[in-house]
Order: structure tokens, then sequence, then C-alpha cells
């Protein structure tokens, strides 16, 4: 389990990682975390001639609440997301599914940027982003362009990124009024890849009828999948409990086609997606912590 | 691994029939085919690069036959990959048909065997990797279809 | 006067752990030598095919590279290694040994077998030439399933054998036919239990280092028997034993797979040492371990209890297959211990108990920690629970029916046990240890609950078991005890030490013996430049066997003590106390003598040693006991099963068990932990997934799940003792306990919150969802 060869550079800005992925395009790989690449090289699955490393660069782990949203920094820590407060206050849905993204020690060297890269489908952050309808910010010696989270995952380990690009930033939209969040994963172990796992940030009226149901799963399709058949049968309904079983079949029944593996087969994962979604949202809904 | 499906190709059955004998298609439509060329009747070998995610230019030396062969309807299908990363043997059968809307609706079963590397650690992505490269194979195989109704029917 | 027991049955912090804890303890990776190479092998990606060719040319050409070896460059070398165990004389036994040459040839019948060995300046670069080794190999149809296996139209793991077949042993006892005529019911299932890993903290290392000018070969392996290793390596590579050091020091942990096997790295890297006059090194990376390391566990059972309708056992009959593997050196230690532990601790008249052992495309199977007992307890216990449902008779009482009572001692079950010696079980009181894990896990209450806690999304079940484990078996371990000129004791053992404890427990008992603290008794096994004549660490039988052989070495250094300070002191032996270090007359605080100052007068510089002594204050004394001494115990557990996703929680674990006497209850709860975790971990997380072409799917942490801290509950521990008669200090063995019940146990667990049947362990939350969808549907 040793890695084949490969060249190593260390960017100290943004501006030199993107002309070093630039200049040797798809043969090079950034290192961020490293929790998902290394572990690929040293089994020789991945095979980059050259890696940037971007731990040194400069201006890329910045968190802060503006006026256009909660602006978080591609290398940011998940050990930082975790222990925020601005992150707490802002983005809720984050802090509670921090403690599921793989285990302590691993949170400390692993970032938000790399998460959203690698786009593994059972990542925690992905879903967590769609559900929140993240912006990310993508730059290349073209300049930025800005890329919504529905938009960014494309399919298996597959995202919106091109060679030379860089993504260097994430903003989360402020928190709607009335709004409330809820993540939940189903996992053999502790840290373990999930089974199946929902992120729902909903938001009532002042009568307490639903006005958004963002329910975004994880490891049950190639990329997080947005709920659409949830969202739709409850927006603009009161939550009942009826409601909300209702909405959870019918996207397991729709919204998904989950692929099979020795740990579950689909028929597992469809049915955990249903139990999820009516978990997460009974608990969204019933949650007494309100902006 | 059995992966099975139907996919439906927007022309007629003996053009997408013409298509798919077509070594200089496959290679284009085949996701990551380097090369691929005619080293006998009814067989082809070529050179595939696999990339998903992580797992970059993963090198498969490829050999396949074609046998069975019924036109323009059915025939089946033996591939063979070796590469640094493990290996994929396996066979589909695949049958067409003659849709009316002038579509062809093509059936596909195939039994891929995996082995080496990616199949004792790739267990959690194998059937998502085959679904989507089967689907990349197929979309492409219908753009150049298309490609070539509409350059016959421009008259080139 | 006998010793005084200080430290035997004492909490003692263990001696090594301060060096381990620190990262100053050796490890064989640790070893550095100048001018080390590095080894990479070339492993087969395919379980069957014929090999058709190897060349390792471009390989050979690649700079860093020194050398690459294949099948034809070993000529003689190349032969099969040994038959480690060979089977017991058991009547109408038929057993076809075929053991694994270093380097494949012909054929490759597993993947991961290796095919060809890289030798180079780095890991890294060894591993880069392993791409450049061209393998060609014709695949063949893998024999992966044990009852296609058997079919007639089969492909072959062994050509020269009719069938995939490698052995068939029938045992009985009285006349099971005739029984089940008499039989009020019957039950009778097919029981699954499958694959998995020993999965050691440290992965195998061999270092070899010939010394051309001293011609002398020293080996540092990871082994559990290093003396085996060294007479087999010495006498296979033409040298003799004086002339090859084998050296086991620190080990990550054994588990079995560590064993004496002559493992191709094993034969091969020592060999490569001499030949490249260079010392070589080859560490196991994690991803090999999966196909490099023995397993075991994989075993199909079709069997039959038959019963009085109050639930009295009139007799039992299993049909099972066991998978060894693509070889099978190990012999049948494995399906026989299943054979003799399926008994338990029930009185079972009647018995048929036949087996047959089936070659697989699949990694080799040596005993892993448990060894077939678990596959035992798991149909008899699982069969008394379908016994007591049919019946309508409580789990517990239908098992308080059939224990054997505390005067059915020594209890002859005439069945051949392992160590070729028939079954008998020594001694064991089983209904109060039963009695007291059911008082303890809550046992009457729970089952007066039981509606309620089938109900509801969050269902509770109990599980209770029992088993009987032969353990502390022959043929024999030595023991060398010195005291040095400082006053310190020096202990040399040949076992070896993969985290047991060895270095205190032996050390606590010599302390006892000695009268000295047991910080001052140094202990050093695993060497055989240290110490010469043994076997190793496996079925439990460490203590029982090497701690009586160090029992019995210091209880000779004692006497030489008391023999020469009598003289010294002038004074009658009987007078004479041993302790604090010293020698001294009772009552007589000022005639007093230190050990060291002893040790220094057995060693005169001047004068003579009389004849019929010998100098010093050293004894090297054996222990070979003339059978097994049968541990026992009972597992409780409690599971909380959530029915909407099928995960299962284990809420309470609780063991009572009896391994004789104890030198440390601390090291014994560690062991019982140890085992528990393990058992658990065959239960509902570990399984080795291979598909139909032999290809394993799960050779990562990633995929094979071992349970983690969070997923073991606190154990209760209670130990209750029925010494063993075989042993001066009544030791039984306790290595292998916990894991041996947790399976049957969790399956009535399970069974029990959810009333459903469990017969295929481990279980998983995909293979519960469907189950309980099955249910549901019914």
């Amino acid at each position: 389990m040793k890695p084949a060869p490969f060249e190593y550079f260390r960017a100290r800005s943004v501006e030199e990682a993107i002309d070093l992925l630039s200049e040797h395009g798809p043969d090079a790989k950034p290192l961020a975390g490293g929790q998902s690449l290394i572990p690929a090289m040293n089994f020789r699955l991945a095979t980059p001639a050259v890696l940037v490393d971007l731990n040194e660069a400069v201006g890329l782990s910045d968190v802060t609440a503006q006026d256009d949203g909660l602006h978080i920094g591609g290398m940011t820590r998940h050990r930082t997301l975790e222990q925020s407060e601005t992150v707490a206050r802002n983005a809720p849905l984050v802090t509670a599914a921090m403690p599921f993204v793989a285990h302590a020690a691993i949170r400390t060297r692993g970032t938000l940027g790399g998460s959203l890269a690698h786009a593994d489908p059972a990542a925690e952050l992905p879903a967590v982003m769609l559900a929140l309808d993240a912006v990310f910010t993508v730059r290349s010696r073209q300049g930025a362009r800005h890329v919504r989270a529905a938009d960014f995952f494309t399919g298996l380990f597959t995202t919106a990124l091109e060679a030379g690009e860089l993504l260097t930033e994430v903003t989360i939209p402020p928190r709607p009024v009335r709004s409330t969040y809820a993540f939940q994963e189903i996992a053999r172990r502790h840290g373990d890849y999930a089974l199946a796992g929902a992120a729902a940030a909903v938001a009532v009226d002042e009568h307490g009828r639903c006005t958004s149901a963002r329910v975004a799963l994880l490891s049950v399709a190639d990329r997080p999948v947005l709920a659409e058949h949830a969202r739709r049968a409850l927006e603009g309904e009161p939550p009942t409990a009826d409601a909300i079983n209702a909405a959870a079949a019918a996207a397991a029944a729709h919204d998904i086609d989950p692929p099979g593996d020795i740990h579950a087969s689909s028929a597992y994962r469809r049915h955990l997606a249903a139990v999820l979604i009516r978990r997460v949202l009974e608990r969204a809904f019933h949650s007494r912590e309100t902006s | 691994m059995i992966l099975s499906g139907t996919f439906t190709f927007n022309g007629p059955r003996q053009k997408v029939w013409d298509l798919l004998q077509d070594p200089g298609v496959l290679a284009k439509a085949l996701p990551g085919t380097e090369r691929l060329t005619m080293s006998g009747p009814d067989r082809y070998e070529g050179v595939m690069k696999v990339s998903i995610g992580p797992m970059t230019a993963a090198k498969f030396d490829v050999t396949v036959t074609l046998a069975d062969k019924q036109p323009p309807e059915r025939f089946t299908l033996q591939i063979d990959g070796k590469g640094g990363v493990g290996f994929a043997r396996g066979s589909a059968a695949v049958t067409l048909q003659e849709q009316g809307d002038g579509g062809t609706a093509m059936d596909y079963t195939s039994d891929v065997q995996i082995g080496g590397r990616i199949a004792s650690v790739g267990q959690r992505l194998i059937e998502s990797v085959s679904r989507m490269m089967m689907r990349q194979a197929l979309e492409a195989l219908d753009r150049e279809l298309r490609a070539r109704i509409d350059a016959d029917a421009s008259g080139s | 006067m006998s010793p005084e027991a200080r430290y035997v049955n004492a909490r003692v912090r263990r001696n090594e752990d301060a060096r381990l804890l620190t990262g100053r303890a050796r490890f064989v990776d640790d070893v550095q030598l100048p001018g080390l190479l590095h080894v990479a092998f070339v492993r087969s990606e395919h379980a069957h095919g014929r090999l058709i060719k190897v060349d390792g040319a471009a390989a050979r050409r690649r700079p860093g590279v020194v050398a690459v070896y294949t099948f034809d460059d070993l000529g003689e070398y190349g032969r099969p290694a040994p038959v480690l165990v060979p089977p017991p004389p058991i009547s109408g036994l038929v057993f076809h040994p075929r053991t694994h040459r270093p380097l494949a040839s012909g054929k490759v019948r597993y993947v991961g077998e290796p095919i060809a060995m890289i030798v180079a300046e780095s890991r890294y670069l060894a591993e880069d030439a392993v791409r450049d080794v061209i393998v060609d190999v014709d695949p063949l149809d893998a024999v992966v399933d044990l009852e296609a296996a058997l079919t007639a139209g089969a492909a072959r793991v062994h050509d020269d054998l009719e069938s995939n077949a490698a052995a068939h042993v029938v045992q009985r006892k009285g006349d099971y036919a005739a029984a089940r005529d008499r039989a009020d019911v019957i039950v009778a299932r097919r029981f699954t239990y499958d694959r998995g890993a020993a999965a050691a903290l440290e992965n195998r290392c061999v270092l070899a280092q010939w010394d051309r000018q001293a011609e002398e070969l020293t080996i540092w392996d990871t082994t559990q028997a290093p003396i085996p290793i060294r007479n087999g390596l010495a006498s296979r590579l033409g040298l003799s034993e004086s002339q090859v050091r084998v050296v086991a020091p620190f080990v990550g942990g054994g588990f079995g797979p560590k064993i004496m096997m002559f493992y191709p790295e094993e034969l091969l890297v020592p060999w490569a040492s001499i030949r490249l006059a260079r010392p070589i090194k080859w560490t196991e990376d994690r991803q090999e371990n999966f196909f490099a390391t023995t397993q075991e566990r994989g075993q199909l059972h079709d069997a039959e209890m038959a019963l009085t309708r109050d639930g009295r056992i009139l007799g039992i009959r299993d049909t099972f297959l066991f998978d060894t593997g693509a070889y099978d050196p190990y012999g049948l230690t494995i399906p026989i211990n299943t054979q003799c532990t399926l008994l338990g601790p029930y009185d079972v008249p009647n018995y048929s108990s036949e087996f047959t052992a089936v070659f697989t495309n699949k990694t080799i199977v040596t005993p892993v920690r448990g060894a077939g007992r678990q596959h035992g307890v798991f149909v008899s216990e699982r069969l008394l629970d379908l016994a007591a449902r049919e019946l309508g008779i409580d789990r517990v009482e239908i098992r308080k029916r059939n224990l054997l009572g505390p005067d059915r001692f020594p209890h002859n079950h005439e069945i051949m046990f392992q160590d070729s010696a028939p079954l008998v079980y020594d001694s064991g009181d089983y209904l109060p240890a039963l009695e007291q894990a059911a008082a303890t896990i809550g046992y009457a209450e729970l089952v007066r609950q039981q509606a309620q806690r089938r109900s509801g999304t969050r269902r509770v079940g109990v599980g209770i078991a029992c088993y009987v484990e032969g353990t502390g078996i022959g043929p024999y371990e030595g023991a060398r005890v010195t005291v040095e000129l400082s006053g310190k004791v020096r202990v040399a053992t040949g076992v070896g030490t993969q985290g047991q404890g060895h270095y205190t427990v032996f050390a606590q008992v010599v302390a006892d013996v000695l009268g000295v603290s047991v910080e001052d008794v140094q202990v050093i096994t695993g060497d055989t430049r240290e110490f010469q004549w043994g076997t190793g660490t496996f079925a439990s039988r460490g203590a029982a066997v090497a701690g009586s052989a160090c029992h019995a070495a210091a209880m000779s250094v004692r006497e030489k003590i008391v023999a020469l300070a009598a003289s010294v002191l002038g004074a009658e032996p009987d007078r004479l106390e041993v302790a604090g270090g010293r020698v001294s007359v009772r009552g007589a605080a000022d005639r007093t003598i230190s050990l060291a100052q002893l040790a220094a007068r057995a060693n005169p510089l001047r004068g003579a040693v009389r004849p019929g002594t010998e100098p010093g204050l050293e004894s090297t004394a054996y222990f070979g006991p003339d059978r097994g001494s049968t541990a026992s115990g009972v597992h409780a557990m409690i599971v909380e099963v959530d029915v909407e996703t099928a995960m299962v929680e284990v809420k309470r674990y609780v063991v009572v068990h009896d391994c004789g006497r104890i030198i440390n209850p601390l090291l014994v709860e560690g062991q019982i932990h140890g085992g528990v975790a393990h058992g658990l971990g065959n239960a509902f997380y570990e399984q080795l997934v291979y598909d139909e072409q032999g290809q394993l799917l799960n050779a990562s942490f990633m995929d094979y799940l071992l349970p983690t801290a969070t997923d073991v509950p606190p154990i209760e521990t209670a130990h209750r003792e029925t010494p063993s008669p075989f042993n001066p200090i009544g030791l039984k063995g306790v290595g292998e306990a916990g894991c041996i019940p947790t399976g049957a146990a969790f399956a009535q667990a399970v069974e029990d919150a959810l009333n459903i049947e469990i017969l295929d362990i481990p279980l998983s939350p995909d293979r519960l969802f469907r189950l309980i969808q099955q249910a549901a549907d019914r």
C-alpha cells in the first residue's frame, strides 16, 4: 500500500494553486485534507502525477457571516465547522451533521472544499449543502464563477469542476424566518459510511403551514438527491404526521433508485430512505430551535 | 455482477446494428477508450482509460469479441479487460427491436466479473460505476447515431 | 514450607505495558539493519486458473530492483510446505493432505496466492515493480460454495483428487438412530457460519539476516511458534538448528493465524537472504493480510436433536461441511473441535457427527480464536432454543434439565478431541454458573415482560448460552528459571507472546514461588536462542502449560535455594523462610542471606562443585499434561432492535466463566473482553464476502467491519473456579472463551426480541431487514 511516484508542489496562495493546476491539467490533483485522496493513492487506485498542496495557501479558511449569507472558505477544517458558534447560529444543519462526518481525528484534517469536490455519494456535506441551497464559488485563471449546489454534483464522484478550477468558497443563504433543521443517518458503526442519510431544512409560516421542505438524501444514489416528491407534498400544507408519512413514502418510491452493495440491498436502502425522511421531517418540524 | 436494462435509440434498427459493429464508433462512444481496432473477424482490441473521481486514468487492455450474430436482431459480446487495478471479464446479450415511432429498443443483459484491487476495495461503487459507464456509452452511441442520421439527411 | 501466594490471583498490572505504551517495545518491523532490502509479492488476482506464464524480465530491469524470483528459481526448495497437524487416529478417517508451495506453480488456487517475489531497495520500488511482472493466467471456474463444490461437475481445486473433499470423519457415541425412534420431538435445521479474519493489530512481518561469516541465520518473525519455525526452516534450508535463531519479539496479536504456518513469505525471505547475502524484510500491509494470512469460520451444518416431551436430550445428529480453503496444512483441528464442543455442558447419551472438509478457491483456513468451537456451540444451543420453543419450555429451564451434574466428573464423551485423546471433561460445575448468569442479567423478569418487549419500534431481547471448552492441551512446554547475581530472577520459555501478558503472568507464578517481587522477575519468551524446546502459543494453553513449566522450574530452584541456604546458615531446611528476596531462619532475624549472595555462593570462583549438584541457582523443567482440561462458562446478553431500521445494539453483556485457578484476574478479564468483542464481531459485523468467482469483496476495514469500543458494551464478568487436576496450580485456558458462545447468545437474543428464527451467523442489518420483511409477509 505504497503510492506510485508523484511530484509535489506546495501552493502559498490561491493564484499559485490555480496556476499549478492549470499547468498540469488532469494529471494534477489538489491536496486538501487528504483523507480520501491519500488512501486512494496508497491503494494505487489514484495515481496523480502531481499533487498541489493547498494547506498553506492563504485566505481559504475564513468563516464569516455577511449580509448575503454565511461564507465558508474551502480549506475550513471539519473540526472548525463543528465547533464554530457562527456556523451553529447561521447554519445549524451543518453543525448537526458534523458529528457524523467520519471520526473526530479525521475531522481535524478533512476540509469542506475537499469533501464537496470529492463528491462521495455517501458524504454528509454535499447533501447538507444541497438542502441549504448553497452556492459554490469556483475560481480559475479565467476568474470566478458561482455554481448552485443543485448544479454542482453531476454524477458519481463527478462535479462541475473542470481541470484547473478550484472550489474556494461556499456561501449558505441567510436562514429563512421560522426555519428548523434536522440530520440523521444510519451507519453500521459510528463513523462509517452511511447506509442512508437525510438532511432536512424546513420552514413554516405564522400559521404553522409548511413554506419550505428541502430534504436531501445521501448514499441512496450516485450523488445527493433532493426529495422532490416530499417537497411538493408538504409545501403549502400543515406538517401533520400523516402528511409527513405520505411525503416520505412518495419520495422513497419515486425520487430515488438506490444501488445495492455488500452492505445494503437496493430495497433496504429505499426502506431506510423512507424511514429517515420521515424521522428528520418529524424532528425538524417539532424542533424548538428556530431563528 | 448482473447489469441489465433497456435503452431506446433514436433511429431505425439497421442503422443501430451497423453502428454497433463499427469499431471506430465504439472507440468514440465507450468512455475513456483511447484506441479500439479490429484485430480479427468480430474481434477488437484496444486500450481504455477509466477515470472516476479520485481514480485517475486506470488503464485497461481490452479485448471484445462478438458472437451469435443474428443481424439486425441480436448478438452477444465477450469482454476481457485487464489493468493495474484489476480486471473485468464478462458477456452481454443484446437484442434490438424496431419501435413503431422510428426508434429502436435495445435490451441488454450482462454478467460481468470484476476482480483484483477494484473488486476488493471498490465494492461500494462497482454497481454505480458500471451503471454510469453503461449509460454514458449508450448515450454517446445515441448521439453518434443521430449525427449519422442528420448527415445522411443532409446528403453528405 | 510451601510458598505463600502473594501474586497468583492478584490484579497485578503488567510488567510490559510501560514499554508498549511509550513506543519502546520492539516489533519485527522496528528492526533496522544496514543494507536492508524490502520485499513485495506479485499475487494472483484470480481465484482459480492455470498459470501459463510468469515473466519477471521487465521487473528485473527496473532501477532499485535487486531480484525477482518465480517458482522456477526455487528448485527443490519449491516443494510443498509440511502438514502441521496430522489428524488424530479416528477410525475410518479420510484425509487428503495438500499443502501450499512457496510460490505458485502450474495453477493458482486463491486470490492472493504468491506468484513472484520482488526484492528491492524499498517497498515503494518493490510495489512499482509488481506492475512490471507479466502474469498470464487462464481462468478456471472457481469453487466457492461448499455444497456446489461437492457436486459431480464441479471444477477441482486439486486435479489429482477425485473431488474437492479434503477429508471425511465420522464420530459416534451410543446409537442415535435408536434414540431418534424413541423421541417425542425432533428439531432439525440447517445452520451456517461464515468466514471471518483474525485481524490482529499488527500484520505479519518477516526479516531475515544471513551472516555469511558466522554462517548464522537470524529470523525475526511475528510467529506464535518460534521453535517449530526454527526447526522446520533449518531443516528445509539445509542448516543445523544451532545455526538458526528465530525471534518473535513483541507481537501485536496472534489469534491463531500467526502459528507455525510456514507461510510462503516465511519460507522465502530467509532463503532469499542467504542467496543475496543481505538482510531482507517483508512487512505485510493490511490489504495483503486479507488474502495472505489465514482465515476461518466457514461451515454449513444440517443438524437435528431428538428430545423427550420434557426437554431431555436423547441424542444429536450433525452432518456438516467445513471450508478448508485452497490447501489444508492444519489438518482437521477445527472441525474436530466443532464435533467435540457441540456436546456442551449437557448429558448427550447418543451422538452422531459427520463432516466433510471441502477445498475451495479461497484463502487457506487455519484456526482463529475459538477454532471451530463456536460452531458446535451455535448448533447445539440453537437446537435447544428451537426445541424449547416447540415444547413450550423456558430456555434456561431446558438447559438446566440437561446439564451434567457435579458428580459426573470425569465425564468421558467417548469421541476424540484435537489432541488425539478421548474427549474427557475433567472438572466443572455448570448449574450454578447458569443460575448466576441468568440472575445477573435479570432473566426471569425479562421473560415476564416478553410481550411488552416485543412491541413498539425498539424491541428488546435476552439471550443466554452455555459452553464447555477443552483447553491447555499438550504436548508440552518448558521453562528455565535462574536467580542472577543481582538477586533478580530470569525466566525463559519457548512460547511466544502476542499480548496475553506472559511477561507478567509467568513472573507472578515465579515471584510467588521464590519470594521475590514481581517487578524483579524478567521473562523472556519467543527467542530460540534463549529456549530450545517447546511448541507455541495456541489453543488456550499458554498459562496452563508454559505457566506450569515455569512453576515447576521455580519450585526446583526453590529447593536449591533452601538446600544451599540451609548449609550456609547452618539451619534445618524446614526452619527457613524464603521471602522478600532473602532466606531467613524463622524467629532469628539476624540469620539471613539475600538471594543475590546465595547466587554468588552457588557459583564459586574457587573450590569445587560437589558431584551430583549443579552450579548456580537455575533449573529447567518441562510440563506436559496427559490431556487438556475443560473450562466452561455462560454468556448472557440483552439486545435492542430498531425494527424500522434493522439496527441492533447490545445493551448489556454478562459473562460467568470458569477457567480454573486464575493467576491474574485483570488479564483474564482482558482476555474475556477481547474474546467477547471478537465474538460480537463474528455475530453482527464481521463477514468476509466472497463472490461466485472467489473474489474477496471487502478486503479493507472500510468494508470488513470490526466492532469498535462504541459497539461493545461494558462486560460484566464473574469468575467461578473448578481447578484443573492436570497441573499443579489448577489452571485452565481462557484465551478463546470470550468468543465461543457469543453467536449463539446473540441469535437467541434477537429471536427473543423479534420472534423470528435466526439460523445463520453473522447477521447484518440488511439480512435482518429481509427476515423482518419475510416475517411480516407471513
